[in-house]
């Protein structure tokens, strides 16, 4: 591997990662402000994906919109998923909501893969046909453009989390739950908010990940869904900036030892770096210290 | 008098209950089954596969009962019923769905859908014939879609009508390079977590195409469930082959012939597996899939290919290479049967099932949908096969090698 080569799978890597990011933004988002783990996530934003491509078989889209209506349904289906898996179960029980999550993994999975029959669906995409190349070197054109809509989107999320009274509230119940009941803020209103958001960016994300590779497949769900906690973890868990860094960085690692190692040992390296940073740092990226037991 | 008249009605009282006795046992004379057993992936990704196939085999089997049936040992005629299973495409599911079909009247199983559902499943089946101390299950299947090669000789009670893709891949390759002579490389992109996809480009296409004398410059791997094909494809460009040999499933091959447009990747020929052969890849990549060749054994191209594939249309699926093997196998399985006399009673399963296997053992050509089929001595097909190419978003016959 010479040096164009190594430059080329990092970039392609930082790109895609975006993706990443905003998957792993989702995860730790949940469980920064509720401290639960939404392992239907993935799944929530793939079917976004496929609400989208559903409304533009009947209505024809232009890309942009039809992205749009993959994050406004996924905000739904996330809205569901509350309801379903966290408001009406003992949130006491750690495990309860874990396993109802699971079990909504599945659920979600089935639902799409009954109404396609598993078959691949063509998915838009902006600039898919932009190929920027300099000598040897060369960047597509649709993940430049995935790339700058997640950092707009990672922008404005933390817009709304650090100016507005909706991300103030959503932080206060994150830190003080109590507290931020004593004031007045309704758990459930901004637990249910918390999902919609997150679900508006997994529909953003699952979207993205459908123009990308151009088809959409229930295939989707399961990586996402891994690739998502392990950004999840190595960000820190409820950390955001750590997922934005993490997303990008898993990335660029697993398509560096893509190029440099293989497929069949892509994986391996990319669980190895989360075990690395289980028993060097838990605590993820932005840990002050090594919080370990 | 009265005797006479008693007498007569006794006689008419007898004749009617005797009557009455002789419809009965007509009646169940017809009502007897011959139990079928599909199984096969009807939830998952790969859900279109069992649902092809339980169209195929629903239709082929009202094709059977419309002439009459299945004629029996003792002369009568029974009807075959099907029994449907979803195996979800995984290995212990198929097992244990094969166990209840053991468990149950059905003398023949057809499926799975999965090679790595096949390779293990046959593996429970009684290895030998009559080993005693072999306590494997005793049913014969027979199997239309899993095609990994080779894999009928695990059991003397496993059975396949797939293709023989060693032999395609062969034939298609020397072809190509009649018809082409300036083409002289290949590189190879293969689905390397998938039995069949493997299979097929390390033992078949890497190993075929050499034979007709192209140099294989190298290959690029991917998984199953892979999103990002930008670093493969970037190796295939790097190799600049005159022919890129893809062996994956639609939804891969679909995403790495999107990626390969972008990056401008412009081989002068395009192979592809015998699975993406199918309404997916259209569905998915119509427009970059323009053009690749891909041997298959069905058509709709001769009388018998056209009812299979308007009987699987009416019954909400699709004839394809995979699934048309089923409407084969209903046919073949329908001969053995009256050939080896089988009883269709409550009693019979277990010796029924053994006609059967005995019957297919023996079989060295059967009828298909394109013509003969070749039974070799280890349960495996060598069906006539055609290349067909993607033309504007259909398949198009490209070259039928039996003329």
């Amino acid at each position: 591997m010479d040096w164009l080569d190594f430059f080329q799978s990092i970039t392609d890597g930082l790109l895609f990662g975006s993706i990443y990011a905003l998957i792993g933004i989702g995860f730790t988002l949940i469980f920064g402000v509720m401290h639960k783990i939404n392992l239907a996530y993935g799944a929530a934003s793939i079917a976004g994906a496929y609400v989208s491509i559903a409304v533009a078989a009947y209505v024809p889209l232009p890309a942009l919109v039809t992205f749009l209506i993959a994050a406004i349904a996924s905000g739904g289906i996330a809205f569901l998923i509350y309801l379903a898996n966290f408001r009406f179960i003992p949130l006491a029980s750690p495990l309860a909501t874990l396993m109802a999550t699971v079990g909504m993994l599945i659920l979600i999975d089935e639902i799409v893969v009954h109404a396609t029959d598993g078959m691949p669906q063509p998915y838009p995409a902006l600039f898919a046909d932009i190929y920027i190349e300099w000598g040897d070197f060369g960047l597509r054109g649709d993940l430049i453009f995935i790339f700058v809509l997640s950092l707009i989107a990672m922008v404005v999320l933390m817009f709304m989390l650090y100016r507005t009274r909706l991300g103030i509230a959503t932080r206060a119940v994150a830190q003080q739950p109590v507290a931020a009941q004593l004031a007045g803020i309704s758990l459930d209103r901004t637990n249910a908010l918390t999902f919609v958001i997150t679900g508006l960016l997994g529909g953003l994300a699952g979207a993205m990940i459908g123009a990308s590779v151009g088809v959409l497949s229930p295939l989707l769900v399961v990586p996402i869904t891994v690739k998502g906690l392990i950004v999840c973890v190595i960000g820190g868990l409820g950390s955001i900036p750590g997922a934005i860094i993490a997303g990008l960085a898993v990335g660029a690692f697993e398509n560096f030892f893509l190029a440099f190692r293989g497929v069949t040992e892509r994986d391996m390296y990319v669980m190895l770096l989360l075990f690395v940073f289980l028993v060097f740092r838990p605590g993820g990226i932005f840990s002050r210290s090594v919080a370990r037991d | 008098m009265l005797d006479s008249k008693l007498v007569r009605l006794g006689a008419v009282a007898a004749l009617a209950v005797g009557a009455s006795f002789g419809a009965q046992s007509e009646a169940f004379s017809a009502e007897k089954t011959v139990q079928i057993a599909g199984f096969g992936a009807k939830s998952g990704v790969v859900r279109s596969f069992g649902i092809n196939t339980e169209a195929v085999l629903s239709g082929a089997i009202e094709a059977v009962n419309a002439a009459g049936g299945v004629k029996l040992a003792d002369g009568s005629m029974a009807m075959m019923e099907l029994s449907f299973y979803d195996d979800r495409c995984n290995a212990e599911e198929g097992i244990s769905v094969l166990r209840r079909i053991a468990g149950s009247d059905a003398v023949v199983a057809i499926g799975p859908t999965c090679s790595n559902v096949a390779e293990p499943l046959f593996g429970i089946l009684q290895k030998t014939v009559g080993d005693e101390g072999d306590s494997g299950l005793q049913i014969p299947v027979f199997t239309d879609t899993a095609i990994k090669g080779g894999l009928a000789k695990i059991s003397q009670w496993a059975f396949r009508n797939v293709p023989n893709e060693s032999e395609m891949y062969r034939a298609l390759f020397q072809w190509i390079a009649t018809e082409h002579p300036d083409l002289k490389t290949v590189y190879g992109g293969v689905e390397e977590d998938f039995a069949h996809s493997r299979f097929t480009w390390h033992k078949v296409m890497k190993e075929r195409s050499p034979e007709a004398g192209y140099e294989v410059l190298g290959e690029s791997k991917w998984l199953l469930n892979d999103t990002n094909f930008t670093t493969q494809v970037r190796q295939m460009k790097k190799a600049k082959a005159d022919i890129v040999a893809i062996s994956a499933h639609p939804f891969t091959t679909c995403g790495v012939l999107k990626e390969m447009k972008r990056q401008r990747v412009k081989p002068s020929l395009l192979v592809g597996l015998t699975s993406s052969s199918s309404m997916e890849t259209l569905q998915g990549c119509a427009e970059q899939a323009e053009g690749i060749i891909i041997p298959t054994s069905f058509a709709p191209v001769t009388e018998a290919a056209k009812a299979a594939a308007d009987a699987a249309a009416k019954h909400e699926g699709s004839a394809d290479l995979h699934s048309a093997a089923a409407w084969e196998i209903v046919m073949i399985l329908k001969e053995v049967m009256e050939a080896q006399g089988i009883a269709a009673d409550g009693d019979s399963v277990d010796a029924d099932r053994r006609k059967i296997r005995d019957g297919l053992a023996n079989l060295k050509e059967t009828d298909g949908l394109l013509g003969k089929i070749q039974r070799t001595d280890e349960g495996e097909a060598v069906k006539p096969y055609l290349y067909v190419h993607a033309q504007a978003g259909e398949w198009a016959i490209l070259h039928d090698p039996s003329q």
